[in-house]
C-alpha cells in the first residue's frame, strides 16, 4: 500500500496551489503567493480509500507563510482528492473518531480526537450534507444533529470557539449549541484546534434572516437578545478562577491603547479613499474631523472590566426559535490573529458588533429587497437591545454613569464603522453606504 | 488585573507559537528593567505583576520577545549581575508563581521572553562561593572558584572596570587566597576547568527553561576561561562549553535563543556564533558608536566602514543591534581619536563619562531632535539583524546623570502625568529611584498616556514604523548589499529576500541632500515608499536621482511594474 505521506510529499505545488486559490476559505490575494507544499502529514485511515490529515504551507513573496488543514482522501483511481470533505460519506468519518476518543500518532505530529458525551450518539450510518463555507472553515450536517466545523487556516494554541464553548458549557449558559466533541493537532510543529463538533440547532430561523424579512416580528424579540447578551457576559465574566476568562480592571493605558488603535485605522481608512468613488462623497477629507470627535470621545477612564468575549458579534452569529436565540461562531474576526481574539476588552464591544449589525439590516431590507425598512425601525431595535442588554449584564462589567457607556459605546460603534468601510470598500462596494451613513451620523452628531 | 489567577498550566511556548527555528531573526526585542517599569504593589519597586499588567501596552507596541534585566536572588551591589542564587528571584520582584504568570500571559500574547544570565561569576555571597572560601581537602566546592596563593597569575588580562578596580584579583580572608574576579572584588569568576560548575550551570538553563522561558542573554561571555600568557578573553575553551550549552538546549529545548554579550570587534564576536553551533545571535557593539559618530559628521563613512569590517555570519544566526541600552554608551571598540571625538560631542559634562563610555540615554545624546531619534532608528532597523529597544526610549525618556553609576539610565519608566509618573503607588520616598522631574524630560512632558492621545508622537510613530518593519522578514532575513552614491552623506543600502527587494536611503546630514545611486541593477522596476505607498518614476540605466529633507529618509520596495500600485 501507498503512503499516503509520500504521496502527499509528492503533490505537484503548482497544482495544489491552483487549486487551493479556488476555495472560498483561501484568504490570501493570488499575487502574493510564492509557493504550496505539504509539511505534516498523520494518516487517518490506513485502508484504502486512505484518509489523511494534512498540515498545508502557502509561502508569499515576502517570506511569510500561512498554514492550512486539508483532509485529503483518494479517488477510485487511487489518485489523491484534496478535500475528502468535499465526498460527504468521507466527512462522517471525523465524527466517529471523536466518538471513540481516537488518538492517532504520525511521524509529525499526534491528531486526538475528544467527545464530550454532550450529545447523543452517531447513526450507524449517519447521514451528511454540507452547508456551505465560510471565510476560515467548512461546516457539515451530520444526522441533522450535528454541525462539524473544520478549520482551514491554522493557528497555534487553543481555538477561542473551543474554549469559549466549553467554559459556556461548564458555567451552565444554555444559549449555545452545545459542544459534542472536537479534534486537535499535536506536533513539533505547533499545537492547534482543528475542528469542533456542536450539536445542531435544527428549525430555527437565522437572526439577521429574520431581522430582514420580518423586521416587525424581530423587534418583537430584540430584548430577549438584548438579555442574552447580557447573561452571556455574565456568564464569561463568572470565574475569577480561571485564568483564560478572569475579569480584569482596565489597566492605565487601557483606553489610550485602544483610542490610539482606532485613530490609527481611521488614518488608514481614510488614506485609502479615493475621489472618484461617489458613495464615500459625504465622508472624503473628513478624516481629521472624525479623528478630533474620537479625541473628544475619549476624554474619560476606561472604566468596568475587560473579559472574554464573543468577538464578531452580529446577527448572522445567532438563530431564534422556540428555545430562545442561541449564539454561533465563538471563534472572532477570522482576519485577526489569536491574541488578538483573545484578549479581554470591555463586553461593550460586543454590543456595539450587535448595534452595527441593526443599522445593516435596516439597509438590506433596501438594498436587497427594495423596501424601506420600518420607520423608526432601527433606533426601536438598539432600544430594546439595549434595555434588555443593561437588565442582564454584570453592573461592575460596565463603566460608572450613563455617560461613559454611552461614550464607550460610540466609540467602538465607530471603530467597527471604520472596519466596515475598509472591509465594503474592498468587497461590496454597494453596501459601503451604510458604514459611511454611519460615520456621518456621528459627525453630524451634536455633542452632548 | 484584579482576577487573582490559579497556578497556570504550563507556560510551554509551544502552546502558543509555531515552531520556527529563527524565530529571532524577525522579531523586535525590548530590554526591560524590571525594577523600573511598573511597581504591581505599590512598594516602590517594579514587579513581575507590574510587567504582567503592562503586557497589553508591549503587545500594542509590537514586542516580539522582552527581555529581562537580572531578577535573580542578589544583593544588588551590581544591578543583578551578583547572582546569590540561581534559582529564585529577587524578593522585590515577587514569588515564582508570578514569574509563571508572566511568562503564562507573554505567551498568550505572542511575545517570548528571555532574561539576562551571568556565567562567568556569582556574587560573593552565593552559597556557592561561601562553601568553596572555606576551602579544605573534601570540600566539593572548592574548585568552583579560581583561587591562587599569589596575585601574580593571568597579568596579560585587562581590568573592565577601571573606575573602581585595581586588580582582576583580590585576597580572602577567610580561605588566606586571592580569587580571580574580571569584574567587581564582589563577583569572584566561576572556575570553568571544574566540570561540576559545568553541571551547575546547565541545570540553572534548565531550571528556566523548564520554567518556560524562551532563552537567555548570556553576559559577559568571553572571560570564562583563565590562561597564562593571554588576555583572558575569547579563549578556544570558551567556546567548547558554549558548543555544550547550545547541544544541551537544541536537544531538550527547541526554538530557544541565545544571545551572546561579547563586547569585541566584529571580526572577534562571529566566534561566538561558532559554524551555528554557539550562540544564536550576538550584539554588535561597534556599529552603534559609528551611527551616533556619522550623525555628528553628517557622513556614512564611519557606518559603511564598520559593516564592511562585518565578517558574514552562518544562516541561523543574527545580529543583535541596539541604539541604547542599561549600561553605558561604551566605547572600548572605537580607536582612541574616534573616542575622544565621541567624548568631546556627546558627553561634555564630566558626568557623563563611565568606564569606557557615556552614561546617557537615546533622547540626551541627539538634544531630543525628533528628526534625529527618527533617523537613528530608520538606520537602525534597515541593519542586518535584530533590533533591541530599551524601556523609555520610545517616549524620549532622558536621564538622570546625578545618580551614580549607570542607575541614571535606569529611572523609572514614565506612564502618566500622575505621581510618581504613574510608575508606582508608593509614597515617593520609598520609590528605587526617583522619576525624571525636569522640564523637558519629566514625566509631566514625556509619559505613555499623553503620547498615546497625540497621533504625531514619537511613541505613535514608533509603533507604526515597527509594524512596517514587521510585515518585512526582508530586514531579519535579508541580504545587506552597500550602495555607495555620490554624496557621502547618505548612507544607502538594498536588502533582499525571496521577492522582496528593499532599498533603504537615510540623509545623515541636518541640510537637505541630493544623491545619485546606480540602481541599473534594477532598471525598469518602481520605487514604492513603504510608509505612504507613492510610487516614485521607474529606474532607468542611468543613475536614480534621490533628494532628501534634513535627517530625512526613504525606504522603498522595489517592484516590479505591474505589482506597484498606480
Amino acid at each position: 500500500m501507498a503512503d499516503p505521506g509520500a504521496l502527499l510529499r509528492a503533490v505537484d505545488g503548482d497544482a495544489l496551489g491552483e487549486w487551493m486559490r479556488g476555495r472560498r476559505w483561501f484568504g490570501a490575494k493570488a499575487a502574493d503567493m510564492t509557493h504550496f507544499g505539504v509539511l505534516d502529514v498523520v494518516a487517518l485511515r490506513e485502508q484504502a480509500p486512505e484518509l489523511s490529515c494534512a498540515l498545508v504551507e502557502a509561502r508569499y513573496n515576502s517570506g511569510v507563510h500561512d498554514l492550512y488543514q486539508l483532509l485529503v482522501g483518494a479517488h477510485a483511481d487511487g489518485s489523491l482528492a484534496y478535500d475528502a470533505l468535499a465526498d460527504t460519506a468521507e466527512a462522517a468519518v471525523l465524527a466517529q473518531l471523536m466518538q471513540t476518543s481516537a488518538r492517532i500518532d504520525g511521524a509529525e505530529g499526534t491528531v486526538s480526537f475528544h467527545w464530550t458525551g454532550a450529545a447523543p450518539a452517531l447513526s450507524a450510518a449517519p447521514s451528511v450534507r454540507s452547508i456551505g463555507a465560510e471565510q476560515s472553515n467548512s461546516t457539515i450536517v451530520i444526522d441533522d444533529a450535528l454541525a462539524l466545523k473544520v478549520f482551514r487556516r491554522l493557528l497555534p494554541g487553543d481555538n477561542p470557539e473551543l474554549e469559549m464553548l466549553r467554559f459556556l458549557s461548564a458555567h451552565g449558559f444554555e444559549n449555545i449549541a452545545a459542544l459534542a466533541g472536537w479534534y486537535e493537532f499535536t506536533g513539533d510543529r505547533m499545537e492547534a484546534t482543528l475542528g469542533v463538533l456542536q450539536r445542531f440547532v435544527g428549525g430555527a430561523r437565522d437572526g439577521w434572516e429574520l431581522a430582514v424579512s420580518e423586521p416587525e416580528a424581530f423587534l418583537g424579540r430584540a430584548q430577549e437578545l438584548g438579555e442574552v447578551t447580557g447573561r452571556l457576559h455574565s456568564v464569561l465574566a463568572s470565574d475569577a478562577t480561571d485564568h483564560d476568562f478572569a475579569p480584569e480592571e482596565p489597566g492605565d493605558e487601557a483606553l489610550g491603547l485602544l483610542v490610539a488603535t482606532i485613530d490609527e485605522e481611521i488614518e488608514r481608512a481614510f488614506f485609502e479613499l479615493r475621489d472618484d468613488q461617489p458613495v464615500v462623497a459625504p465622508i472624503l477629507g473628513r478624516g481629521e474631523e472624525l479623528r478630533d470627535r474620537l479625541s473628544l470621545m475619549s476624554h474619560q477612564s476606561a472604566g468596568g472590566r475587560l473579559i472574554r468575549q464573543h468577538g464578531d458579534y452580529h446577527l448572522g452569529q445567532t438563530l431564534v426559535g422556540g428555545e430562545g436565540w442561541v449564539i454561533l461562531d465563538f471563534e472572532g474576526e477570522p482576519a485577526r490573529t489569536l491574541p488578538e481574539r483573545r484578549r479581554k476588552r470591555s463586553p461593550l464591544r460586543d454590543a456595539a458588533g450587535m448595534l452595527r449589525s441593526f443599522a445593516y439590516a435596516a439597509s438590506a431590507m433596501d438594498l436587497i429587497d427594495g423596501r424601506e425598512a420600518p420607520a423608526g425601525w432601527e433606533a426601536e431595535a438598539r432600544r430594546a437591545f439595549l434595555e434588555g442588554y443593561f437588565s442582564a449584564v454584570e453592573p461592575v462589567l460596565m463603566p460608572a454613569g450613563e455617560a461613559a457607556i454611552a461614550k464607550l459605546l460610540a466609540i467602538f460603534e465607530l471603530e467597527k464603522a471604520v472596519y466596515e468601510l475598509r472591509y465594503e470598500l474592498n468587497n461590496r462596494p454597494d453596501w459601503a453606504a451604510i458604514p459611511v451613513a454611519a460615520i456621518v451620523r456621528l459627525l453630524d452628531d451634536q455633542l452632548s | 488585573m484584579t482576577g487573582i489567577a490559579p497556578s497556570p498550566r504550563s507556560a510551554s511556548p509551544s502552546h502558543w507559537f509555531e515552531s520556527d527555528p529563527l524565530w529571532f531573526k524577525k522579531a523586535l526585542f525590548y530590554e526591560i528593567h524590571l525594577r523600573g517599569f511598573y511597581d504591581g504593589n505599590a512598594d516602590g519597586s517594579g514587579d513581575f505583576r507590574g510587567l504582567t499588567e503592562k503586557l497589553d501596552y508591549l503587545q500594542w507596541l509590537g514586542v516580539d520577545c522582552i527581555w529581562l534585566l537580572p531578577m535573580y536572588a542578589s544583593p544588588l551591589r551590581d544591578g543583578g549581575y551578583d547572582i546569590a542564587d540561581y534559582a529564585a528571584i529577587h524578593a522585590d520582584y515577587g514569588t515564582m508563581d508570578d514569574v509563571r504568570a508572566f511568562l503564562e500571559a507573554a505567551h498568550q500574547r505572542g511575545m517570548r521572553v528571555i532574561a539576562d544570565l551571568v556565567m562567568n561569576h556569582t556574587s560573593s555571597d552565593h552559597l556557592w562561593f561561601q562553601e568553596s572560601r572555606k576551602g579544605g581537602e573534601d570540600n566539593p566546592y572548592a574548585d568552583w572558584y579560581v583561587w591562587s596563593d599569589t596575585d601574580e597569575r593571568y597579568r596579560d588580562a585587562r581590568i573592565i572596570f577601571t573606575d573602581t578596580e585595581v586588580s582582576n584579583w583580590s585576597w580572602d580572608p577567610v580561605r588566606q587566597a586571592y580569587y580571580w574576579h574580571r569584574f567587581f572584588g564582589h563577583q569572584p569568576d566561576l572556575n570553568y576547568d571544574c566540570a561540576a560548575v559545568h553541571e551547575a550551570m546547565l541545570d540553572a538553563l534548565r531550571f528556566w527553561l523548564d520554567l518556560g522561558l524562551d532563552g537567555f542573554r548570556l553576559d559577559a561571555v568571553p572571560y570564562l576561561y583563565e590562561r597564562e600568557n593571554t588576555n583572558c578573553e575569547n579563549l578556544e575553551e570558551t567556546h567548547e562549553f558554549l558548543r555544550k550549552v547550545r547541544k544541551t538546549v537544541d536537544t531538550e529545548y527547541p526554538d530557544r535563543v541565545l544571545l551572546a554579550e561579547a563586547n569585541q570587534w566584529p571580526e572577534d564576536v562571529v566566534a561566538y556564533f561558532g559554524d551555528g553551533d554557539e550562540c544564536h545571535m550576538a550584539f554588535h557593539f561597534p556599529v552603534m558608536p559609528r551611527m551616533f559618530m556619522g550623525m555628528r559628521r553628517e557622513d556614512a563613512t564611519p557606518i559603511y566602514e564598520i559593516l564592511d569590517r562585518t565578517p558574514a555570519i552562518p544562516d541561523n544566526c543574527q545580529w543583535g543591534l541596539f541604539l541604547r541600552n542599561h549600561d553605558e554608551l561604551t566605547l572600548e571598540m572605537v580607536t582612541d581619536e574616534e573616542r575622544d571625538y565621541m567624548y568631546s560631542e556627546y558627553a561634555n559634562d564630566p558626568r557623563m563619562k563611565i568606564n569606557v563610555g557615556i552614561r546617557r540615554r537615546l533622547a540626551p545624546l541627539l538634544d531630543n531632535g525628533r528628526d534625529d531619534i527618527e533617523l537613528m532608528h530608520a538606520i537602525l532597523f534597515s541593519l542586518p539583524g535584530s533590533p533591541v529597544l530599551y524601556y523609555g526610549d520610545e517616549i524620549a525618556m532622558g536621564d538622570n546623570i546625578f545618580l551614580g553609576d549607570r542607575d541614571g539610565v535606569r529611572t523609572p519608566m514614565q506612564w502618566t502625568p500622575d505621581r510618581n509618573g504613574g510608575f508606582s503607588r508608593a509614597d515617593f520616598a520609598q520609590l528605587y529611584a526617583p522619576p525624571l522631574m525636569d522640564p523637558v524630560y519629566g514625566y509631566q512632558a514625556v509619559n505613555v498616556e499623553a503620547q498615546l492621545r497625540t497621533p504625531t508622537s514619537l511613541l505613535r510613530w514608533m509603533r507604526r514604523f515597527i509594524f512596517l518593519r514587521k510585515e518585512h522578514p526582508v530586514f531579519g532575513m535579508g541580504t545587506y548589499e552597500p550602495l555607495r552614491g555620490t554624496n557621502h552623506r547618505v548612507f544607502a543600502h538594498i536588502r533582499r529576500w525571496e521577492d522582496d527587494i528593499a532599498l533603504c536611503v537615510h540623509n545623515l546630514a541636518r541640510s537637505a541632500q541630493a544623491v545619485e545611486l546606480d540602481l541599473s541593477e534594477f532598471e525598469k522596476r518602481y520605487p514604492e515608499e513603504m510608509f505612504g505607498r507613492t510610487r516614485f518614476p521607474q529606474i532607468g540605466e542611468w543613475p536614480y536621482l534621490l533628494t532628501l529633507a534634513p535627517r530625512g529618509f526613504f525606504w522603498f520596495l522595489l517592484k516590479q511594474g505591474d505589482e506597484a500600485r498606480g
